[in-house]
C-alpha cells in the first residue's frame, strides 16, 4: 500500500539545515496496523506527512499502491489524498459554528460529490462512529470524545484506503480516548482500513499490530506486537 | 469542490463575523452610492438636454460658417487677431479676412461642385418687433428662422411646410387659448420695421405650436421664404447681401455623404456641422462633467477596497488552521483562491447593491422635491435619472473592484503551506 524508499527529508530555516529524516525505508501492507513511535524532533510527524503526500521529500520517494509519487503534480496529490487517505488529527480542526453533517461531508463537498451520494455516505459514517442522534447540532456543542468521533466519521466518509491518525487521543481523557482508539481499530478489523497512528502514547502503540520507534530521524526499530497474534 | 459549494462557502463565511463583514460592505456602500448618485446626475442632466434639443430636427442639414481664423504661429485662445487688407472685390471665394459674413456669390462657389446637395439656405437675419392675434394685445416677438431641411418638432399642428406660417412657442399659445389645438390654422399678425421706422406688419398663418426645448421656448420660427421677404425689406446697407451662415439640406441623410462634403467643405475654409455635431458637443461637455464626478465616487471605491483587503488579511489569518485542512483533505490552490476572491466579491455585490438601491430611492425623492420647487422654470427636468444599463456597470464595477482587492489576500491563502497551516496558533 505504502512505501517509503530512502526517503530524506531537510528543513532549512535562516541558512541553518536541520535533517528531519534521514535515508528511511518503510513498507506498509494494506490492512495494517502500523503505529510510529517515538519522542519529539525524532521524526515520526514527518515521515507521516510525507507518506500522506502533505509534504515532498527533499531526497528518496513514496509509494502509494505502486506509483512514485514524487512525479506527481500537486493538484493529483490533492485527489490522492481526498480519495485515498482519511486523516484524524489531535487537534480536532472542527468548525465549531457548522453542523456536524456539514464538518463530516467536507472531503466530499472537496470531491465535488453530488448531494445525494453526500448524503447516503454521511449518514453511513456518522452511523459508524454512533453519532446518529447529533449529526445537526453544532461541532462546538460536543465534548472532546464527540468531536473526535466527527473526525473519525470525516476521514472515514470518503471510503479511505488508509487513515492516518496523529496522536487521536492526546486531548482526551483516557476513558473517552479508549473508546476513540477502538473506534479506529474497529475500522481496521472491519473495513480493512490501513491504519498508520503516531502517537508517544506507549498503550495505544502497543495496541496495533506493529510497532515502529523513530529516533533522530531514522528508524531504530520495526516490530510486532502482541496485539498482532 | 462545485460552483454552487463555493459560493455558499465563501457566504456562510463571510457570516461568521457579521460585524466586519457589515463595517465592509458599509464602506463599498459609500463608494457605490456616490457612484450611482454622480452617474444618476450625469444621465439626468443629458436626459434633460436631449429632451430640450431633440424638438430640433434635421438630419439632412449642414449649417455652414467661416472658419474663424485663428492667428498663426501662436495657438494661444484670445489672442487679439492681426488686421488683414481685403484684396477689394468680394467676389467669389477671395473673403474679407476679418469678417465672418459671406455673400451669396461666395455661398454659391463654396457649395459649387459639392454632391448630394439638396438645396441651399442662406440664414436671413431680421428684427420683429410684436406679435398679435387679435390686434389688441400684442406680445413682444421673437422670431427666428429655420432653414430648409431643419424642423421643429410640434405639440399641435404640423411643423412648417410652406411660406406665411409660423410656429409659435407653446408659452405665447397658452396664453393666446389654453386649447392650444384651436390656435392651428388662424393667423398672427407680426409687426416689423422698416429700415426709415415705419412699423408694417405681415399675416401669418399658424402651422403649429412648438415642442418645449432651449431653442424653442421663447423663440417662434418662420420659414426661410418668409425670413428672407423680411430680410429684403429691412436691409439698410448698400451692396450685396451678407449673411452669418448658410445650410446645405443634402439630398440623403446618408453620413459618407453628409461627411464628404463636411470633408470638403473645411478644405475650402468653412466650418459645418450637422445638428447632431452640435449636439454631441454639448452631450461631450455633459460626458466630461459626468466623468470627473465619477473620479470623486472611484476615490470613495478605492479607500473602500483597502477596507475588503484588511478584512480578507485578516480572515486568511483566522481561519489558517481551516485552510491548512481543507488543503491536507485535498482541495487545491485554485479552489482556496476561489472561495477567497468569491468572499471580496461578495462584500463588493452587496455593497454595490445597497449602494444603488440607496442611491436611487435618494435620488428619486430628490427629483420629486426638486420637480415641487423648479417645476415653472425647468419642466420636464429630473436631476438625477437611473438607467438599467449604468446601475448594472455601476454594480459590476464595483464587484471588479472589489474582486481586484481580494486578489492578495486569496493568493496569500491559496499559498499557505498545510503541515505550517494546521500547526498555526
Amino acid at each position: 500500500m505504502l512505501e517509503a524508499r530512502n526517503l530524506s527529508k531537510t528543513y532549512s530555516s535562516d541558512g541553518v539545515e536541520y535533517e528531519a529524516l534521514k535515508n528511511v525505508n518503510l513498507s506498509v501492507a494494506d490492512g495494517d496496523c502500523l503505529a510510529i513511535v517515538g519522542k519529539s524532533g525524532s521524526g515520526k510527524s514527518t515521515l507521516m506527512h510525507l507518506l500522506a503526500c502533505l509534504d515532498s521529500p527533499t531526497a528518496g520517494s513514496v509509494l502509494v499502491d505502486g506509483g512514485d509519487t514524487s512525479r506527481l503534480s500537486e493538484k493529483a496529490k490533492n485527489t490522492l489524498r481526498n480519495r485515498k487517505f482519511g486523516f484524524v488529527f489531535q487537534q480536532f480542526f472542527l468548525n465549531g459554528r457548522d453542523t456536524v453533517f456539514e464538518n463530516i461531508v467536507l472531503p466530499m463537498r472537496i470531491r465535488g460529490a453530488s448531494y445525494a451520494q453526500l448524503v447516503a455516505d454521511a449518514d453511513e459514517a456518522i452511523a459508524a462512529v454512533r453519532l446518529s442522534d447529533k449529526s445537526f447540532k453544532k461541532a462546538k456543542d460536543l465534548s472532546g470524545g464527540e468531536k473526535q468521533r466527527v473526525c473519525i466519521a470525516r476521514a472515514l466518509i470518503g471510503k479511505p484506503q488508509v487513515i492516518f491518525a496523529d496522536e487521536p487521543t492526546g486531548n482526551l481523557d483516557s476513558t473517552t480516548g479508549t473508546a476513540v482508539e477502538d473506534m479506529l481499530f474497529q475500522m481496521n478489523r472491519e473495513k480493512g482500513i490501513t491504519l498508520v497512528v503516531v502517537t508517544h502514547d506507549e498503550d495505544l502503540a502497543n495496541k496495533c499490530s506493529r510497532i515502529i520507534e523513530m529516533k533522530d530521524g531514522q528508524i531504530i526499530s520495526d516490530k510486532a506486537t502482541e496485539a498482532a497474534s | 469542490m462545485k460552483t454552487w459549494d463555493l459560493i455558499r462557502t465563501s457566504n456562510r463565511n463571510l457570516f461568521r463575523n457579521k460585524l466586519r463583514t457589515f463595517l465592509t460592505v458599509m464602506a463599498i456602500f459609500v463608494g457605490s452610492f456616490t457612484l450611482t448618485m454622480t452617474n444618476g446626475l450625469g444621465d439626468g442632466m443629458r436626459d434633460y438636454v436631449e429632451s430640450q434639443v431633440k424638438n430640433i430636427e434635421g438630419d439632412r442639414a449642414i449649417i455652414v460658417r467661416k472658419k474663424v481664423e485663428r492667428p498663426a504661429g501662436g495657438p494661444r485662445a484670445g489672442a487679439p487677431q492681426e488686421y488683414k487688407e481685403s484684396s477689394g472685390d468680394e467676389s467669389e471665394l477671395d473673403f474679407d479676412p476679418n469678417s465672418m459674413l459671406l455673400t451669396q456669390s461666395q455661398i454659391d462657389s463654396a457649395v459649387r461642385g459639392l454632391k448630394g446637395v439638396k438645396g441651399v439656405t442662406p440664414r436671413y437675419n431680421f428684427k420683429a418687433e410684436y406679435i398679435t392675434m387679435d390686434g389688441k394685445k400684442s406680445y413682444k416677438a421673437e422670431i427666428g428662422m429655420l432653414s430648409e431641411g431643419i424642423t421643429a418638432k410640434t405639440d399641435a399642428g404640423k411643423p412648417l411646410s410652406g411660406p406665411n406660417q409660423i410656429v409659435i412657442p407653446s408659452g405665447l399659445a397658452r396664453e393666446l387659448d389654453p386649447e392650444i389645438v384651436n390656435l392651428v390654422g388662424k393667423t398672427v399678425t407680426v409687426g416689423y420695421k422698416l429700415p426709415d421706422g415705419t412699423m408694417k406688419t405681415v399675416p401669418l398663418e399658424i402651422a403649429g405650436v412648438a415642442t418645449k426645448g432651449f431653442m424653442t421656448n421663447y423663440s417662434s420660427f418662420v420659414g426661410a421664404e418668409t425670413a428672407r421677404k423680411l430680410h429684403a425689406e429691412q436691409k439698410t446697407a448698400s451692396g450685396p447681401d451678407q449673411f452669418i451662415a448658410f445650410t446645405i439640406e443634402m439630398e440623403t441623410s446618408d453620413a459618407a455623404a453628409i461627411a464628404a462634403v463636411k470633408e470638403e467643405l473645411s478644405a475650402k475654409g468653412f466650418e459645418a456641422d450637422t445638428i447632431a455635431d452640435n449636439d454631441k458637443r454639448t452631450y461631450d461637455a455633459i460626458g466630461i462633467f459626468k466623468t470627473g464626478m465619477n473620479l470623486f465616487a472611484l476615490v470613495a471605491l478605492l479607500a473602500a477596497s483597502f477596507g475588503i483587503i484588511n478584512t480578507l488579511v485578516i480572515a486568511v489569518l483566522e481561519r489558517t488552521k481551516e485552510i491548512g485542512l481543507q488543503k491536507a483533505l485535498g482541495m487545491g490552490r485554485g479552489k482556496i483562491f476561489a472561495i477567497f476572491s468569491l468572499e471580496s466579491v461578495l462584500i463588493g455585490f452587496w455593497g454595490a447593491v445597497l449602494g444603488t438601491l440607496g442611491g436611487i430611492a435618494t435620488g428619486l425623492i430628490a427629483n420629486k422635491v426638486l420637480v415641487a420647487a423648479y417645476a415653472e422654470s425647468f419642466e420636464g427636468f429630473s436631476l438625477f435619472a437611473f438607467k438599467p444599463l449604468s446601475i448594472t456597470l455601476v454594480i459590476l464595477l464595483v464587484c471588479a473592484i472589489a474582486f481586484v482587492a481580494g486578489v492578495m489576500p486569496a493568493i496569500r491563502a491559496s499559498r499557505l503551506n498545510p503541515i505550517e497551516s494546521l500547526r498555526y496558533e
